[in-house]
């Protein structure tokens, strides 16, 4: 498979220079590599300009409701863990409306690969405010000034003890495969962070504005330590990319196959509807 | 006598449930048919007080209610609060060392006070005086021969706890008999109770009802999010569904829940999710989404009383209007209404074949007077059942598929990931067959029709409305759900009366099957609908929708809301209320007729 074979029949129908067309390329480049069959494999999102992503793909898909990804996401893996599932969305999708998903889905740790792309603003509604919005940023829906602190969501995907946490920026596509790539590899839930500027809607987080601020995590940045991790998650001198952490243990599903067992070791080898029942006998 | 009510009172923490529950099983498990009710504050402890009610018959009895025959009240409260409900000559009986000695009005009851605590203190065990007070009920029922069964049903409900558990609760129980047979000075005459048994039944709650017919239709994989009253549909299917390789996941919230359901659905395995009101209405959205989508689902509904959190332990019939209309847009989807524990389990087999087949969500609802209420349900015959699976294309390479082919049943075959060549991007949005977003004005309208179409196609195959009562009536009752027992029950007490009325029941609520209806009222000169709300929420659809009942035919409304199911005799009053009405407005025709 080559990374065109993973394009959709629907013709983007994103800006121009918006961010999100280097994530699209990059996840089908990184899927090339893992030669993912397209029936195999199932891109769920939420709504925003970034969750149309599915319908830009050959794969199955799943375009849902605002803010609710990660829940159809984890429940479809969790029904077939065979499939390759990828949940993408925006800052808004998945910090606002849907942040609660987000902070369940790192601790149940299911086998998924989670993109969210950050403008910094809320897109597809034409520009307001979001969870990552910067102090000061004016919209129409708010002419003077916004009054809430960002979100940061690195932080919060590691406190949550999400077990791969990465971030990249759309100006960077070799970095943007490689950071997906590992994501799609790694056995649990893939958070990938992705600074993708709207170049419609957000003047203040532009393409020069990000690349000014972005910078490699050191070469010696042990991806293992969760709380250096947190440490240049926090890091006030600049927006680090690349790996933050990684750590393996048991997937959501994995678990659940646990639970399987022991509950058919107590059913027992024959244990059918009948006996089931015989309980009410 | 060939029916008598049992009722089990006291403060929650008293094990009222436990002993009422092992008494049903014994008493069914011997062959006896039962009936219970129960109701119980939402703390587990605190003063909140717990009322369990069995009814013990040689035929199918219709509800619990009615005039107790004996009552067991572990706290003082409850003695003073139920007394008035004993049937004449009927027993009280009572732990005298808990209350002390009680003075009562009621010279015509049969008050036993039984030293309980002291019995149970005896054995090193405070805590079972429930255990004891059941023993006292064995033996003054001694006719039924349960003794053996209950020791049984001990056994079986412990089986997981330590060895002390289940002896001590053995122990009280046996303590009880011996107190009875030996010191109880008898005076009552139920020791001559006795009852046919009528052989192997089955018992079990609307809430188990319901996780069981989800497991016999292939439903692998339940989300939810805990709820009174509707939690025990997910703590069966936990308990169950692993054994079956299946899956039972609890979320964050309800709106992760059925959206876990709708992801799980999407990948080809039958999915379910359960909750009360306040879980229901954060549902709403993605029900939406699961019929623009078509995806199948089922949700079941265990109401209570709202709005907002409400009264969370009390029934009430209020959730239909959100049931047909919560969901925003013109939204295909199907809501049967179960009338009892049996039909949970058959209604919910039909859930899932309408969701799989017609590929909607399908709402089951029950309540709080149903979902935790047990039952005797005759025994199911599991091969009969009819299994619906969702429809797959045939595909090979090349081929074109188009997820929403708009087809003349409506239903377009479904690929789920993991099917070759059926990739396809499923949405929310308006989209065209072939699943393109689109806004075209012409695709809306046309895929609108497309996916109610599904319904139209769905009409023929829905069970069939259920009528009670004499044909040839005058006076009917149309109603839905949990009433069907109450008001059954008090069509055979005006029959016994001499008044004729007969019920329908149809079901499936949305689509209406305004035929039936129709047919229905054909004959009948009045027409009362009885539900459980405040804004007559099925009688205003059913005038709405089958306009032509609005001539000739009168409809009138009963309602209840204070959060207790419908009693026979409340109904009963009203019928013959309305009947007397009716008498004097035929009296009224006949007259003019003379006089002309
Ligand atoms: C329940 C609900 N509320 C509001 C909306 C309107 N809405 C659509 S997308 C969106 C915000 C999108 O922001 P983000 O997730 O950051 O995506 P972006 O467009 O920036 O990629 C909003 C508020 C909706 N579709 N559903
Ligand atoms: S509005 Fe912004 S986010 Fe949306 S497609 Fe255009 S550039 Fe991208
Ligand atoms: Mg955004």
């Amino acid at each position: 498979m080559e990374a065109a074979d993973y394009k959709g029949k629907v013709k983007s129908s994103w800006c121009p220079g918006c961010g999100n067309h280097a994530v699209n390329t990059a996840l089908r480049k990184a899927m090339a590599r893992l030669g993912y069959k397209t029936h195999e494999t199932a891109i769920v999102s939420g709504i925003g300009c970034s969750s149309r992503f599915p319908f830009f793909m050959s794969t199955y898909g799943f375009h849902s409701i605002h803010g609710r990804a990660l829940p159809v996401a984890i429940g479809l893996k969790q029904a077939n863990p065979k499939i390759n599932v990828i949940a993408v969305g925006g800052d808004g999708d998945g910090l606002s409306i849907g942040g609660n998903h987000f902070i369940h889905a790192g601790r149940k740790n299911p086998n998924i690969t989670y993109i969210m792309m950050d403008n910094e603003i809320y897109a597809l509604t034409k520009g307001q405010c979001s969870p990552t919005s910067r102090i000061g940023t004016t919209t129409k829906c708010n002419p003077y000034a916004w009054t809430a602190d960002r979100i940061n969501p690195v932080l919060m995907a590691l406190s949550f003890n999400a077990s791969y946490v990465a971030r990249s920026y759309s100006g960077d596509i070799q970095q943007l495969e490689e950071l997906i790539y590992g994501g799609l590899v790694h056995k649990g839930f893939s958070f990938i962070h992705v600074i993708s500027p709207c170049v419609q809607y957000n003047k203040v987080s532009s393409f020069e504005k990000i690349k000014e601020l972005v910078r490699n995590l050191p070469e010696n940045h042990d991806t293992s330590d969760r709380a250096n991790a947190m440490k240049y998650a926090f890091a006030p001198e600049g927006l680090y990319t690349g790996v933050f952490y990684e750590s393996i243990r048991p997937t959501y599903e994995e678990r659940y196959q646990d639970v399987i067992s022991k509950a058919k070791q107590i059913a027992g080898e024959n244990y059918t509807i009948d006996d089931v029942i015989k309980q009410f006998k | 006598m060939r029916d008598i009510i049992i009722k089990i009172t006291g403060t929650s923490g008293q094990g009222i449930i436990s002993s009422g529950d092992i008494l049903s099983y014994a008493t069914a498990r011997k062959g006896y048919y039962v009936t219970t009710y129960r109701a119980f504050p939402s703390e587990i402890r605190g003063d909140g007080k717990c009322y369990y009610t069995l009814r013990i018959s040689e035929h199918k009895a219709l509800t619990a209610t009615g005039d107790i025959d004996i009552l067991i009240c572990l706290d003082k409260d409850t003695i003073f609060e139920c007394i008035n409900k004993i049937k004449p000559n009927g027993i009280l009986i009572y732990d005298k060392d808990y209350t002390g000695e009680i003075e009562t009005d009621r010279k015509d009851l049969i008050i036993y006070p039984i030293p309980t605590t002291s019995i149970a203190k005896e054995l090193n065990s405070e805590r079972s005086r429930n255990m004891v007070s059941l023993g006292i009920v064995v033996e003054v029922l001694k006719n039924l021969h349960i003794e053996e069964q209950i020791l049984k049903d001990i056994e079986l409900r412990y089986r997981l706890k330590p060895q002390e558990v289940i002896d001590s609760n053995k122990n009280a129980l046996n303590a009880g008999i011996k107190y009875a047979k030996e010191q109880l000075e008898r005076k009552d005459s139920y020791d001559k109770t006795e009852m046919k048994q009528t052989g192997a039944k089955l018992i079990m709650s609307g809430n188990e009802a319901i996780g069981l017919a989800a497991l016999v239709s292939g439903c692998r994989f339940f989300a939810g999010y805990p709820i009174t009253p509707a939690t025990e549909i997910m703590e069966w299917l936990a308990k169950e569904l692993p054994k079956f390789g299946g899956k039972m996941v609890q979320c964050e919230d309800e709106i992760a829940a059925i959206n876990y359901a709708l992801g799980a659905s999407y990948a080809g395995v039958k999915s379910m999710t359960a909750t009360s009101g306040p879980g229901f209405s954060l549902m709403q959205e993605a029900i939406g989404l699961a019929s623009m989508a078509e995806l199948p689902v089922v949700i079941a509904d265990v109401q209570r009383c709202g709005p907002s959190t409400g009264v969370p332990t009390k029934t009430e019939q209020s959730d239909l209007f959100a049931a047909m209309y919560g969901t925003h847009g013109d939204c295909p989807k199907i809501v049967l209404a179960p009338m009892d524990v049996a039909d949970c389990f058959y209604q919910t087999i039909n859930a899932f074949n309408f969701a799989e087949q017609y590929q909607v969500p399908v709402i089951i609802l029950s309540d709080a007077s149903l979902g935790p209420r047990r039952e005797c349900v005759d025994l199911i015959d599991i091969e009969k059942l009819k299994i619906v699976n969702r429809q797959k294309p045939t595909l090979k390479e090349g081929d074109i598929y188009n997820r929403y082919e708009d087809t003349q049943t409506g239903i377009s075959p479904i690929t789920s990931p993991g099917d070759m060549y059926g990739e396809h991007v499923i949405t929310g949005l308006e989209h065209t067959q072939s699943n393109a977003p689109t806004p075209e004005p012409e695709t809306h309208r046309k895929m609108t029709e497309k996916r109610f179409r599904k319904l139209e196609t769905a009409a023929g195959q829905f069970s069939k409305a259920k009528t009670y009562g004499d044909e040839d009536a005058s006076i009917g009752i149309i109603s839905w759900g949990s009433t069907s027992g109450p008001v059954f029950e008090a069509i055979d007490k005006a029959h016994g009366k001499g008044i004729k009325v007969q019920a329908l029941y149809p079901r499936t609520l949305y689509p209406l099957p305004t035929d039936w209806i129709k047919d229905f009222v054909k004959n009948k000169d009045v027409i009362i609908v009885i539900e459980a709300n405040y804004n007559a929420q099925f009688k205003s659809t059913i005038v709405e929708r089958c306009t032509h009942i609005n001539r000739g035919t009168e409809v009138i409304e009963f309602l209840k809301y204070d959060g207790t199911p419908f009693t026979p005799e409340e109904i009963l009053d009203e019928i013959e209320k309305v009947s007397q009405i009716q008498d004097e407005k035929d009296t009224i025709k006949t007259n003019k007729h003379t006089h002309f």
